[in-house]
């Protein structure tokens, strides 16, 4: 089977966007001095087998980029993937641990937008970024299964809270209300929880019919458009019922 | 060839480290203010100065009580190598010399064993990046490139002090490999010595006045 081409020019674009002060001085001043490798939990877990330090996973993907000016094959790319989504969390605990501050999770996750760009996300990853994007959330629940699902939950609460109702889209509630799409497809009772939690706390609070869904997959993809789009779709629920705070589920 | 040494070459020496150091620090900050502004965004001195201060002092941070050998190393070799040159008799006398100021100095006695620290402690950041898997595998020429431009002037220096046999050639060798260490300040991974304090600034904000976090 023939590789895909590399965008060699969109990669190039990239490399060029992102070169601001920070990367350029963490790359430069990297002292290879290893005070992170502790750090990782992936160095941990795999009995301390160096690959899995952090600068490593840097030198090997963002460095190389840069070194190469964006001039990889696909097999690199690939390989870099595999660091890239497979090898670091980008949970930043390195950066705490290194002298110079150098936020390794930071270059990763610029390497996964990159690979992004390229098509690399792992697939689930690039599915449900699609899906945040069409849907607004990451399962592509219809608004009709959402309120169904919530009305349902409503009458199964029923009995043990007469009087409990789950609020959907109320202007000037007190608080906002978002949770993750898995929850409303795999476990509603998780919502006919959370209400009857709000409903006993005597929250004034509202689910929007629109953003409901507060997870960001394409942020691990590092997919920036849908990233954004996902978070203000959150936002802007917020700004249209005029809460004054939100709760997340998780 | 001393007269070269000391003269011009020297101005050239110290113009290319200061000015390429100021240029340095002034275009990556602009760089930043350009294309960083999340940088900005949560800056705080106090956060800045304690995560500094922090990894400024032996021990200061968690992470160097972890690796407490290769602490006591390198601070070690970083504290020898700024106070040396500084405070050695044989530089203000120069220093006197030529502009008729000096600084209170070092008995020759304590300089000579400061200068062998740094050496020896070279010696064993050589070895350490040798004998560790996970700093082996980041390692490259690159990395002993700059363990030896910065060993270059004691190790001459050294030589030339104790006279051993040819003492003008060790002389202006070590003049020379000093004035190659300066010049490559600016140019390599050895510019840490200013771009520390704005890394670690960054970090120290980025942590602390964003998340409340401590990053030492
Ligand atoms: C750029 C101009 C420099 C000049 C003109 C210069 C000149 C000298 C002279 C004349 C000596 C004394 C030799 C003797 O006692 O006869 C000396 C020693 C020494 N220099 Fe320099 N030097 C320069 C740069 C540096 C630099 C950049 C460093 C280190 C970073 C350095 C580190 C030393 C040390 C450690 C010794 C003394 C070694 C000992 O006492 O065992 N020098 N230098
Ligand atoms: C205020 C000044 C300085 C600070 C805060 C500083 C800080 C650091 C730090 C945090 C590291 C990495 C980790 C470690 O090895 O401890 C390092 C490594 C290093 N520094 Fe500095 N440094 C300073 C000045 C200098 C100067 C003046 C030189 C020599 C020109 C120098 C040469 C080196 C070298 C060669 C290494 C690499 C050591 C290795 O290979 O393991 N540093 N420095
Ligand atoms: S950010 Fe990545 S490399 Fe750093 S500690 Fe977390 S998982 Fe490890
Ligand atoms: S601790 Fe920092 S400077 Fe040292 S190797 Fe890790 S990332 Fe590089």
């Amino acid at each position: 089977m023939a590789e895909p081409a590399v965008n060699v020019k969109l990669i190039k674009e990239r490399l060029a966007f992102l070169k601001g002060g920070r990367f350029k001085a963490w790359l430069e001043i990297c002292a290879h001095c290893a005070y992170c490798s502790d750090s990782c939990f992936f160095y941990l877990a795999h009995d301390k087998d160096p690959k899995y330090m952090p600068a490593y996973k840097v030198k090997q993907t963002l460095d190389k980029l840069y070194k190469k000016k964006g001039e990889v094959t696909w097999e690199e790319l690939e390989k870099m993937a595999d660091i890239a989504y497979g090898d670091c969390t980008a949970c930043r605990r390195c950066s705490l641990y290194c002298p110079f501050g150098i936020d390794v999770a930071v270059m990763i996750a610029a390497v996964r937008g990159i690979l992004c760009g390229q098509g690399l996300a792992p697939k689930g990853l690039q599915d449900a970024a699609k899906h945040h994007w069409e849907t607004g959330n990451q399962m592509a629940i219809t608004e009709e299964d959402f309120v169904e699902t919530c009305k349902w939950m409503e009458e199964e609460s029923e009995e043990e809270m007469p009087g409990l109702k789950i609020p959907i889209e109320k202007k000037g509630a007190e608080t906002l209300y978002v949770l993750n799409a898995r929850e409303v497809k795999f476990y509603p009772q998780d919502i006919a929880e959370a209400a009857m939690i709000l409903y006993a706390a005597g929250e004034d609070w509202t689910f929007p019919d629109l953003g409901w869904d507060m997870t960001n997959l394409a942020m691990f993809a590092g997919n920036a458009q849908v990233m954004a789009h996902s978070a203000k779709l959150v936002y802007d629920a917020a700004k249209r019922l005029e809460v004054k705070k939100i709760i997340t589920s998780e | 060839m001393y007269q070269f040494v000391t003269g011009p070459m020297a101005w050239i020496a110290f113009g290319i480290f200061f000015l390429g150091m100021a240029v340095k620090v002034v275009s990556l900050f602009y760089l930043t203010r350009e294309k960083d502004k999340v940088v900005f965004n949560h800056f705080s001195w106090q956060w800045s100065l304690k995560s500094i201060i922090r990894w400024l002092i032996p021990f200061g941070s968690r992470s160097m009580r972890e690796k407490p050998l290769f602490t006591i190393i390198t601070f070690s070799f970083h504290i020898c190598l700024l106070i040396t040159p500084i405070f050695l008799l044989s530089h203000n006398i120069i220093l006197e010399e030529r502009w008729g100021i000096s600084l209170w100095t070092l008995p020759e006695s304590v300089s000579d064993i400061l200068t062998i620290v740094v050496i020896v402690t070279v010696v064993f950041l050589a070895l350490r990046r040798i004998a560790l898997a996970d700093v082996r595998i980041v390692t490259s020429a690159y990395d002993y490139l700059l363990l030896a431009i910065t060993a270059m002037p004691f190790i001459t220096g050294f030589l030339a002090y104790h006279q051993f046999s040819n003492y003008k050639f060790w002389l202006i060798f070590h003049i020379l490999s000093g004035e190659i260490m300066l010049i490559a300040i600016p140019f390599t991974r050895l510019s840490h010595i200013f771009l520390f304090f704005m890394t670690r600034a960054h970090i120290g904000s980025e942590m602390g006045q964003r998340r409340g976090a401590a990053t030492w």
